[in-house]
């Protein structure tokens, strides 16, 4: 331990301690900072780490080694190897216990002086200390102490002690080692082998030996370079690492003669190898003047059919911090944990993560392993700042029974939770489209109804040149502005819209009323404006600012508005032009606008992109000409499907171009949910055979099977077929006469019976009313029921063979499926079978076949059987 | 009872299963193969529960649980039996990957020398029986595989595979190969030139009906693809599918190798691993991240909960339930 090179040592362990040593020993305590600040003094390690100095110790100088002490008493004592070669124990400890207080300060003395290169505490036996010391002439070079022995102050000479050590106390001197090894050689490294206590792995000046302290006689050794950081791995005893210059050889022990593998060399020499004593075969090493820790992932043992198969390794490197790192200590009991310090004494804490394998449950939640550990995490309900991914929605929509109320059409996007207004907008549309459909229907059964589907940029284009403006005048107001005349394709259009309501009428009243209830004045404000009525919209201005909910500048507004004039060059004009572009509300924007246009050119209104698509075409519709609106609608059409804006389905209605937005907003959202329900409405016509469709359709029922919503998913289905007749699956399964070999159903279907959503999928033996007993082909009796032993085709009592009382609750209680419990159901692997009430209730207790001598375990062969929907687990 | 599964990579040749009944424990434990284990995937439930792995030891193996060769006392307790071992392979085969369901049953592999070799068990319910109906070559050695899921009959059959070769000539590590109905072979049909460090996962989000697939891969970041199909009519038909192929993502919020990314169901959550963690990106529906992406939010708490780092959890954070 050079001065300018600090090493670090984690405690064995007490597991918050460490100890840096360069010129001074200084212990360190390791606190977690999760849930306190840093105090005072402290230094920062990690994110959630700091350490605190607890003590210093500077009592021995030349420090060129340091080791601690392996037993768990006496606390912080450090066997310190000296430039001279000599050992000396000390203590960071606090309290000096008196049983150990004779070990502190103990010396162990070689008889020449030379430079002490290692140290190693014996992991069995607590009290052998090897010490590996430089070459000096035939001297030993590899010591053995036992810091229990007794010191023997009569061999070295008092004063040359006192020379040496430069002390005046009465110093413990240990002169005589337990064993002398490696004569006339250098030691640069040592280990002990756990195999056993008294084996010794050293790496000498040109080999690495292996010492039998059971006879020191001999010893086993091979010749290499890489004698350096011999250290053996705490999971793999016969696996030891070494390393020269930048080269890390690895042996196994049991094959000693060459290295089973060196390591791609590092361009400059190693500083330090170590093994991680948390996970197997995992191995750290640092070379010099770098920041960065290199890490070998060793798993894998050879294979016992492969002959020379090569370990692979995973190489890895982490770099805890910027600066050159001089040393670095794996945690004895964290995970992977590992504390680096720098030259200039910054330390970093940190750990070494596995690769992380994650996958994510179709519910939102993620898991994911590391180290032997499984971990789950689970979304909050707090979603603060995170606005919830659609997967989550769409499974909370599909709960709340979204998109399957046929008859009022918009209360889906309450269904949805009443937030997006894209949403809103869409399922208005299709309220109308549907109503006025069913509209045109009754008045002429002609080829119109089909018309409302296609959206407003049909309807228009079907109107092409017929209609003429006329003049009209504002009520309230000497003032006349032009308006198209309301052909019938544009009253359509307007209702589309919402601003009309049912009827020949072409009264906006209702409508501005149901917007002021709702609280939306300025938008009520500004329609009632678009119908020339200025005094309703000063009026509805002034009732939102009395409302409670109301902006009190609204009343600002409506005196804004009450002295409009028409002359072209009043200060009011030119006001209202500069100032509504500051206004935040773009209905009081466009309102503005509206005024202060020129005749013919409503751009301000039409491009605010802010105002709602429906009131935006409405105005289009009673203000511009046909060619206008055409291009009008045109544009506005591609800008929707550009952008994927639901809004834009009032414009291509279910059409193709419908479908074309359609996929830009599912390839925007991801919500299939959204766009299977929307394309279902219109079934009539031939959107559904899009490929398109057919393909969300099919995601959205995997996504519900996916979500064990499967109850929600036979409610999709069914909801599919009433409205597009053509899903309808065809019969899957058949029940045949074993005699006549004709299906059985065939007489069923002919009987007019009430189960018709039933035999859409084909097992039909259930008509309880028509008591087929035998085959209609045939008139041969159906097979007998396993456990009433009555032909099939007959209902089912109550109670079958148990007489349980819970039983009889459970059958009335499902008195709804009670048809169910009819019908035919038989185990394909030994086919037995019966009615499936019958069956259902034997197997809630028993796990083999009812059939006697059989011992097919009809229900526990299919795995998914007992799964049980998750809607019934969902609050 | 309701069940998830998790099938755990285990320790060296030991794997684990796990099962939720609201918390989690082991339902089955058992060794499998001597080399470690590289992966494990569940087949879809239609095929009942079969797993497939794959390991160090140059083989794969189909495992299918089986119930009700235990005695009642056991009930409960689930047996899993190896169906069979694919042994094509000369060197560590690295990924496993079921193909989606719509193809049947399928799988594909791919190992250490470059082959991607794709089987098929054309009798579902012989799980002991496969044929080995591809092999394709990548001239790199392949780390990680991925099936496009997408079931549409306008996309046909399409496999991403990634390479981790660290040998320096920079060449491109993913290649995308495709089905092609003319020829009955898989040819290739992209390589994404953009990435040359080696990549360790790769995974194609859920399609959900989108128009384009979306591609993440996980290198030394985490990237992001989409690749929309340029429409038949406007290629010659019968060649390979073209793709306009954009990066809509990068990451390197983990400032260090990504070695897993995994998709949520709707494809609009990405979580990825680490050297520093773990974390997950939030991304709109079109592969966009939210804000920007230079999304620095990534291991940001404040983005929600599912942005936890494993540092947290590793201390014990009171958001992750932890079990061993």
């Amino acid at each position: 331990m050079s001065g300018t090179k600090p090493d670090i040592l984690w405690a064995p362990h007490q597991v918050d301690r460490f100890v840096v040593c360069d010129s001074e020993l200084s212990l360190y305590h390791v606190e977690s900072t999760v849930n306190s600040e840093l105090k005072a003094g402290s230094l920062r390690l990690s994110e959630d780490s700091a350490a605190t100095l607890l003590s210093i110790n500077s009592d021995t100088p030349y420090m060129k080694c340091v080791a601690w002490y392996l037993n768990y008493d006496p606390e912080c004592l450090l066997a310190v190897g000296q430039a001279n070669g000599r050992v000396v124990l000390t203590s960071l400890g606090q309290d000096h216990n008196s049983k150990f207080k004779d070990l502190i300060g103990k010396e162990f003395v070689p008889k020449h002086a030379r430079q002490c290169n290692t140290l190693a505490w014996n992991p069995l036996d607590s009290n052998w200390l090897a010490a590996g010391l430089d070459k000096h002439r035939a001297d030993f070079s590899v010591l053995i102490w036992d810091i229990c022995s007794k010191y023997t102050p009569d061999i070295v000479p008092m004063e040359k002690v006192r020379l040496s050590a430069g002390e005046t106390e009465t110093t413990l001197l240990v002169t005589k080692p337990l064993y002398e090894l490696g004569q006339n050689d250098a030691c640069l490294s040592l280990c002990w082998l756990p195999r056993d206590q008294k084996l010794l792995l050293a790496g000498m000046h040109r080999n690495l030996a292996i010492f039998d302290l059971r006879n020191t006689s001999q010893k086993m050794f091979v010749n290499t370079k890489a004698v350096q950081g011999v250290t053996v791995d705490p999971y793999f005893h016969d696996r030891v690492a070494s390393f020269y210059e930048g080269q890390v050889a690895i042996w196994d022990l049991r094959k000693f003669e060459k290295p089973v593998l060196t390591l791609t060399e590092q361009p400059k020499p190693l500083t330090k190898v170590a093994w991680c004593p948390t996970r197997t075969g995992l191995l750290a090493t640092l070379i010099r003047d770098s920041n960065i820790i290199r890490l070998y992932d060793m798993q894998h043992t050879p294979t016992p059919i492969g002959d020379e198969t090569e370990p692979t390794i995973i190489e890895r490197s982490v770099q805890p911090c910027d600066n050159y790192i001089a040393s670095f200590a794996w945690h004895p009991t964290s995970q992977n944990r590992m504390i680096v310090v720098t030259p200039n004494r910054t330390m970093s804490d940190f750990t070494v993560f596995e690769r992380i394998s994650l996958a994510w449950s179709p519910i939102t939640s993620l898991m994911w392993a590391c180290g032997r550990h499984l971990y789950e995490c689970a979304e909050e309900e707090n979603d603060n700042s995170l606005e919830k991914d659609i997967a989550t929605k769409m499974r909370l929509r599909a709960l709340s029974r979204y998109g399957l109320d046929t008859e009022q059409v918009w209360r889906n996007h309450i269904l949805a939770g009443n937030e997006d207004p894209q949403l809103k907008s869409l399922w208005y549309t299709l309220h109308f489209m549907k109503q006025y459909t069913e509209d045109m229907d009754q008045k002429s059964p002609g080829n119109k109804g089909s018309l409302v589907y296609a959206g407003i940029k049909s309807i228009v284009k079907s109107s092409l040149g017929m209609v003429e403006s006329s003049r009209h005048n504002w009520s309230g107001l000497d003032k006349q502005t032009d308006i198209q005349n309301l052909n019938e394709e544009r009253i359509l259009a307007l209702q589309l819209c919402g601003w009309i309501k049912k009827g020949s009428d072409v009264d906006v009243g209702p409508f501005l009323n149901s917007l002021v209830q709702e609280g939306e004045w300025e938008r009520a404000a500004a329609v009632a404006l678009f119908n020339l009525d200025i005094r309703r919209a000063i009026q509805i201005l002034n009732e939102g600012a009395s409302s409670e909910k109301g902006d009190l500048n609204l009343n600002v507004v409506a005196m804004a508005l009450s002295g409009y004039t028409d002359e072209k060059n009043s200060l009011w004009r030119e006001m209202c032009s500069t100032l509504r572009l500051q206004l935040n509300n773009p209905y009081l924007c466009v309102m503005f606008a509206f005024l202060t246009s020129e005749t013919g050119s409503y751009d301000g209104v039409l491009y605010e992109n802010k105002v709602a698509v429906r009131d935006r075409v409405a105005f289009a519709c009673k203000f511009l000409s046909d060619t206008q609106l055409n291009r009008y609608i045109e544009k506005l059409t591609n800008e929707m499907k550009e952008a994927g804006n639901l809004e834009g389905i009032l414009l291509t209605g279910l059409t193709k171009d419908g479908v074309d937005l359609m996929e830009s907003y599912v390839d925007r959202t991801g919500d299939v949910q959204t766009a299977s329900y929307c394309m279902l409405q219109g079934s009539p016509l031939d959107v559904l055979k899009d490929e398109r469709v057919q393909y969300w359709i099919e995601n959205y029922r995997n996504l519900l099977d996916a979500w064990r919503f499967w109850h929600k998913r036979a409610e999709f289905d069914i909801h599919r077929s009433k409205l597009d007749p053509s899903s309808k699956p065809l019969a899957q399964v058949f029940v045949s006469c074993n005699f006549c070999g004709k299906s059985i159903s065939y007489s069923c279907s002919t009987v007019p019976h009430q189960g018709r959503g039933f035999s859409q999928y084909g097992v039909s033996g259930s008509p309880t009313k028509s008591k087929v007993t035998s085959c209609p082909g045939c008139r041969k009796p159906l097979p007998r029921c396993a456990l009433c032993l009555i032909n099939m085709g007959t209902p089912v009592s109550s109670c079958p063979g148990g007489s349980k009382s819970d039983e009889k609750v459970d059958l009335s209680k499902d008195k709804k499926l009670a048809q169910f419990n009819n019908w035919f159901t038989w185990c394909h692997n030994c086919r037995h079978g019966g009615h499936a009430g019958h069956m259902l209730s034997w197997f809630r207790d028993h796990a083999e076949c009812p059939v006697s001598a059989c011992t097919c375990k009809c229900m526990q062969l299919d795995t998914t059987g007992n799964l049980v929907p998750a809607e019934t687990v969902q609050p | 009872l309701g069940r998830t599964r998790a099938a755990q990579r285990g320790s060296p040749s030991c794997r684990r299963e796990l099962c939720c009944d609201g918390d989690w424990h082991c339902t089955a434990s058992w060794k499998t193969h001597s080399g470690s284990m590289w992966r494990v995937t569940w087949a879809h439930p239609e095929f009942g529960q079969v797993l497939a792995s794959c390991s160090f030891d140059r083989t794969a193996a189909v495992w299918e649980e089986i119930v009700g060769e235990s005695n009642d006392k056991l009930r409960g307790q689930s047996h899993w039996v190896k169906r069979t071992t694919l042994v094509d392979s000369r060197t560590s085969v690295t990924n496993v990957k079921f193909a989606p369901k719509h193809m049947g049953l399928m799988l594909a592999t791919c190992s250490a020398d470059g082959l991607v070799r794709i089987y098929e068990a054309p009798d579902v319910m012989n799980l002991s029986q496969w044929s080995l109906q591809h092999e394709i070559s990548c001239k790199l050695s392949c780390s990680c595989i991925s099936w496009n899921p997408s079931s549409s009959r306008a996309h046909s059959p399409m496999i991403a595979v990634g390479s981790d070769d660290s040998s320096p000539n920079a060449m491109a590590k993913v290649q995308i190969f495709e089905y092609n109905e003319n020829t009955r072979k898989y040819a290739k049909a992209e390589t994404l030139m953009t990435v040359t460090d080696p990549v360790h996962d790769i995974a194609f989000a859920p399609n959900l009906g989108r128009s384009f697939h979306i591609l993440a891969i996980a290198t030394k970041d985490v990237r992001i693809f989409t690749l929309k199909p340029v429409r038949k009519e406007l290629t010659s038909s019968g060649g390979p599918t073209k793709f306009e192929i954009h990066i809509v993502a990068q990451f390197d919020n983990h400032n260090s190798q990504v070695w897993r990314v995994s998709w949520n169901i709707t494809g609009t959550v990405l979580a990825s691993s680490g050297d520093d963690g773990c974390c997950t990106g939030i991304l709109k529906g079109n592969g966009s991240p939210v804000s920007g992406s230079s999304q620095q939010g990534n291991s940001n708490p404040s983005l929600g909960s599912t942005t936890l780092s494993l540092q947290n959890s590793l201390n014990g954070s009171s958001a992750s339930r932890k079990h061993s």
